[in-house]
């Protein structure tokens, strides 16, 4: 059995291989895209992210171009990056999964509470009309705004503010993502969810999120539920 | 030549110097990172006295013929570095962080730059008290006299002024005693020492009026909150508890895991921190409501709680929740005199004089200390949350935490009225560890209590982030049971235990995709509970004070299984604390071994008595480090407090081996005297092994004054006796062939540099009395070679 995994192992890094291969010498403009095809495949594709549109935005978003120049390297490696001021990059997978979640339509109206890299915003434009995003540190959203201003992002409205009052001009959202996530859920955000609306929050460290907090607010109604984006096995070897 | 009494007094100050050093970058360490890193310290120190004895082994003739000139030189270099080594560990190029220890790995090689760097001055201070040392060895005697008490005075004159000065002045401060040292025994007419001399002070003075400013990790909860806008720290206090810092914002808020039923404004509230670590926030008891929407409420759901005794209760967020519910008389508890004082004066008005409150006492103690002298009785017992919202990254793994082990929870429970209940609330964390741990303890609390019944005692409540656990001394009521109940559907939580709890009841409103969290704290509480300790990727076993590592979950074993799971990139951020320690292990024992051990090949090894020389001065080493650093780590919960263990211990022991070392010259030992003066370290440390924890726990309400000189007395007999092997087995040695003296000075040096860690790790997985049993053991290992050879029985 195990020579079997093995090989299956091996093999799929062989087609991986030729993929970046054929990639790399047909979009010499490029030289990331064979990188980003590479990372969908086997980074989300294998790990369970089937929706098309997402899977769709990760192969067209320039991961590199969010990260610092220092890790450019390693911007479609399967792990956060730091962006400075304490903040990351969430692992690709983790954009891809939080994305899904949402279910986005292109008529939606999403708030993200945290611009960070900007990624995360750019990935959502992909898909959706328009994108609210609100960054508390002013250098952080500054940077985002250039970053989508030079990349064509023009249905990404962004505002350097204090996220916990929500954007209510544009309230309700049909789903809200707090990638900036504290101690509580802001009151203002669970109202500003529309009805039927998710809110998303990924819980965890900078460099390790486990876990992925969803709010469904069903009239007065508001639950939770926590998703683990790892494949669910027991933590006991004796199972 | 300088006079005696010069190189005395300088002696002396160079020792007082090098072990407020140590506790100074401890200090500092605990600010910047996460973890007061004394092993590290004192292993950086060991490593600074080996390099020194090393090159004082083939430089010998050369430095001790201009000796004169090396002397005074060498205390200068001690104290210029002293000065400015922290400058240079926070230049952006070598400053490490630990969180990115394992995300970047340019920060391994930083933090190998980094105790490199902190290395220098201890190698220049090591080498002036060898050089004097081996100059007048036939005053050996006053000259230890000199260090020891020098070593003494050190630690106590580090504690005193840390009261005084800011962590970044510290070093400047302390540096000023190597300069004088040199300056004591420098030739008048020398103007190269003259020009070092200037230099010197004038980089004190530079250190004194612009000291270099702490950069904290980035991910460290005060820089985070000092992002956010109009951020500012408003007070800051320094003290050997720590730098406590106060921080206001418009966007600072606290509500811990609030209900998502609560509609209104959470206000902005300013914050303390200590060392860069979130201490709480300031609320009044007039506006504590918000508390009412948490977990933590829910000892207060069961009907009045008129007799609360809060612990650790840092800026008093417990405490004015229990004002706010009525209770009439509060008993808080906080070692941080500090921050008692600052709440009772400057912050006063910001709490609405919380602890000036008629129902609050508050008590300036170790919780610990207090709950073993407290003998009445309690309705409610709070006790700090456990873990942060998002996990904190294992950063904690090696805190020593004695209010979460089991021998607390015991003495908690006795504490309690019959209807008396413990409250303790953990954020949630993913693989569950935290919640499963603080069962566990509670559970074993009770079996050694004698309740067979336990479920009927306990209840949890879980809400979409955090968990609160009751315990009860009585079975919980049909009526509480119920009131339980309600509290949960009117917050929107869900009881995780309640007696006769049905399924479906435990996840109405936070469903749990893994919903293994309610089995395996079902399964805890079961007979069974032995099955999931072992068969958990994650320790989860109850914490003890042989072992009150709280927060360290890592099995190495189970690190393939969850690097699968996660990607071997995010597992060490699972516990990057104790990661940290393999790491430091293996940098220092490298390190170690090309600054100590390598060079001694220059001179090359003649001689026959090499199995005795490696087994004796390995055991030696061995033995004397895991001993200082297992006392370091028992005496935090007798005294409260790391830095105040680490500075009596560190001059207790120097000073008493010190003393032996200097006897054993006069008494001339030799063969037997020194087989019996092993056996009776050996025996000590097994009476030591075994009753060291009844003495501290019987003597540790006395005052802080006769603990200390308690203390002092309890590691005085140890001490002493292990002060004599080092002198006694290089004489020997010396005596049948010097040419293996450096040898003997190498390996002793680079074993105690690599133990200062490796005890750590045993401390860690196997606990403090293996420490000490392996200390024994090494010990004993000199015991196991031909002495005849050598000496002749």
């Amino acid at each position: 059995m195990q020579a079997v995994a093995i090989a299956r192992v091996l093999m799929g890094n062989i087609i991986i291989s030729l993929i970046i291969l054929f990639c790399g010498s047909s979009h010499l403009d490029d030289p990331y895209e064979a990188l980003r095809e590479n990372m969908v495949l086997t980074q989300m594709a294998r790990r369970g992210i089937s929706d098309e549109a997402t899977l769709k935005a990760m192969r067209t978003v320039k991961r590199h171009l969010f990260v610092p120049q220092k890790y450019i390297g390693n911007a479609y490696d399967d792990g956060p990056l730091p962006i400075g001021y304490g903040q990351t990059i969430p692992q690709p997978f983790m954009v891809a999964y939080m994305t899904q979640i949402i279910e986005p339509e292109p008529n939606f109206k999403v708030l993200e509470i945290g611009s960070g890299s900007g990624y995360q915003a750019a990935v959502l434009a992909e898909i959706i009309d328009t994108v609210y995003t609100i960054e508390i540190i002013p250098e952080l959203g500054e940077r985002a705004a250039a970053r989508w201003e030079n990349l064509g992002y023009e249905n990404v409205e962004s505002k350097i503010a204090d996220g916990y009052y929500g954007w209510e001009e544009h309230a309700p959202f049909d789903a809200i993502m707090v990638t900036a996530a504290a101690e509580y859920i802001p009151p203002p955000l669970v109202a500003q969810l529309k009805d039927g609306g998710k809110m998303v929050i990924p819980v965890g460290s900078p460099f390790l999120t486990q876990v992925l907090m969803l709010v469904e607010k069903n009239g007065d109604k508001i639950t939770t539920r926590r998703l683990m984006p790892v494949r669910f096995v027991p933590f006991r070897r004796s199972n | 030549m300088p006079n005696a009494r010069s190189i005395l007094i300088s002696i002396g100050f160079l020792s007082a110097a090098i072990i407020a050093f140590q506790l100074a970058i401890m200090q500092i360490l605990s600010i910047v990172q996460w973890y007061h890193f004394a092993y590290m310290v004192i292993s950086v120190a060991l490593l600074g006295f080996g390099a020194a004895g090393t090159c004082l082994s083939i430089f010998r003739n050369r430095l001790l013929g201009r000796f004169e000139l090396f002397l005074p030189l060498s205390m200068i270099l001690c104290g210029a570095t002293m000065a400015v080594v922290i400058g240079i560990s926070q230049l952006s190029f070598v400053r490490f962080d630990s969180y990115l220890l394992f995300a970047d790995y340019s920060h391994v090689w930083r933090l190998l730059l980094t105790y490199l760097i902190f290395f220098i001055p201890f190698f220049f201070g090591a080498l002036a008290i060898g050089l004097v040392f081996v100059k007048f060895v036939g005053q050996i005697g006053k000259l230890y006299f000199a260090n020891l008490l020098g070593s003494g005075a050190g630690g106590a004159a580090a504690l005193a002024a840390m009261w005084l000065f800011s962590p970044q002045e510290l070093p400047a401060i302390i540096s000023i005693l190597p300069v004088i040292s040199g300056i004591m025994v420098m030739p008048r007419k020398s103007r190269s020492l003259l020009i070092a001399v200037a230099l010197s002070v004038a980089i004190i003075t530079l250190g004194i009026t612009h000291p270099p400013r702490l950069i904290l990790s980035e991910f460290k909860s005060l820089t985070k909150t000092l992002n956010l806008p109009e951020a500012k720290i408003t007070l800051a206090r320094s003290s050997p508890h720590g730098l406590l810092q106060l921080v206001s914002s418009p966007a600072l808020r606290f509500a811990p895991g609030l209900s998502l039923i609560y509609q209104n404004t959470v206000p902005a509230k300013k914050a303390l921190f200590n060392n860069g670590d979130w201490f709480g926030s300031l609320i009044s008891w007039k506006g504590a409501d918000l508390m009412d929407y948490t977990t933590s409420a829910l000892p207060f759901a069961l009907g009045d709680r008129s007799k609360v005794l809060v612990l650790d209760a840092g800026t008093g967020m417990d405490v004015a929740h229990a004002v706010g519910e009525g209770a009439k008389e509060i008993t808080a508890v906080e070692p941080n005199s500090v921050l008692i004082s600052i709440l009772l004066n400057e912050l006063a008005g910001e709490i609405d004089s919380l602890f000036t409150h008629p129902s609050v006492t508050i008590h300036n103690v170790a919780s610990r200390t207090h709950v073993l002298a407290d003998t009445s009785g309690y309705d409610l017992i709070l006790l700090p949350t456990v873990g942060a919202f998002g996990g904190t990254s294992g950063l904690y793994a090696l805190q020593e935490q004695y209010m979460l082990t089991r021998e607390a929870f015991v003495e908690l429970w006795q504490r309690l009225r019959e209807n008396g209940v413990i409250s303790i609330t953990c954020w949630l964390d993913y693989p569950v560890r935290n919640s499963l741990r603080i069962l566990a303890t509670l559970v074993e609390a009770l079996k050694e209590q004698g309740i067979e019944k336990r479920s009927d005692h306990i209840a949890a409540v879980r809400s979409w982030g955090t968990i609160t656990f009751l315990v009860k001394r009585s079975p919980l009521s049909m009526q509480e049971i119920q009131q339980i109940r309600s509290f949960c559907e009117q917050m929107l939580f869900d009881p995780a235990l309640l007696p006769g709890i049905e399924q479906e009841e435990r996840e109405q409103f936070n469903k749990l995709q893994d919903g293994r969290l309610l089995g395996y704290l079902d399964e805890i509480l079961s007979a069974e509970e032995m099955d999931l300790y072992s068969d958990y990727d994650f320790n989860i076993k109850p914490a003890t004070d042989e072992r009150p590592y709280f927060s360290q979950f890592i099995r190495w074993k189970s690190l393939p299984h969850l690097s699968g799971l996660f990607g071997s990139q995010s597992v060490p951020f699972f516990e990057i604390g104790y990661l940290i320690v393999a790491l430091t292990m293996v940098q220092i024992s490298l390190a170690a071994i090309v600054l100590i051990i390598l060079p001694l090949f220059r001179i090359g090894w003649k001689g026959g008595n090499k199995t005795w020389t490696v087994l004796y001065f390995t055991g030696i080493g061995l033995g004397y480090m895991f001993v200082e650093i297992v006392f370091i780590q028992r005496f935090i919960l007798y005294f409260g407090s790391p830095i105040y263990s680490a500075a009596a211990m560190i001059s207790s022991m120097l000073i008493c081996s010190g003393i032996g070392s200097y006897l054993s010259a006069k008494l001339a030992l030799v063969g037997k005297g020194l087989l019996a003066v092993l056996t009776v370290i050996i025996l000590l440390l097994v009476l030591y092994a075994t009753a060291l924890t009844p003495i501290l726990k019987a003597t540790i309400v006395w005052p802080f004054g006769a603990k200390l000189l308690f203390a002092f007395l309890i590691v005085a007999p140890l001490s002493f006796f292990m002060g004599f092997p080092f002198p006694v087995g290089i004489r020997m040695l010396a005596e049948k062939n010097e040419n293996e003296v450096p040898w003997a000075w190498g390996i002793n040096g680079c074993v105690s540099v690599i133990s200062a860690v490796l005890a750590m790790i045993v401390a860690v997985e196997l606990g403090f009395l293996w420490v000490m049993v392996f200390a024994a053991l090494a010990y004993g290992l000199p015991l196991g070679v031909n002495w005849r050879d050598l000496a002749g029985l």
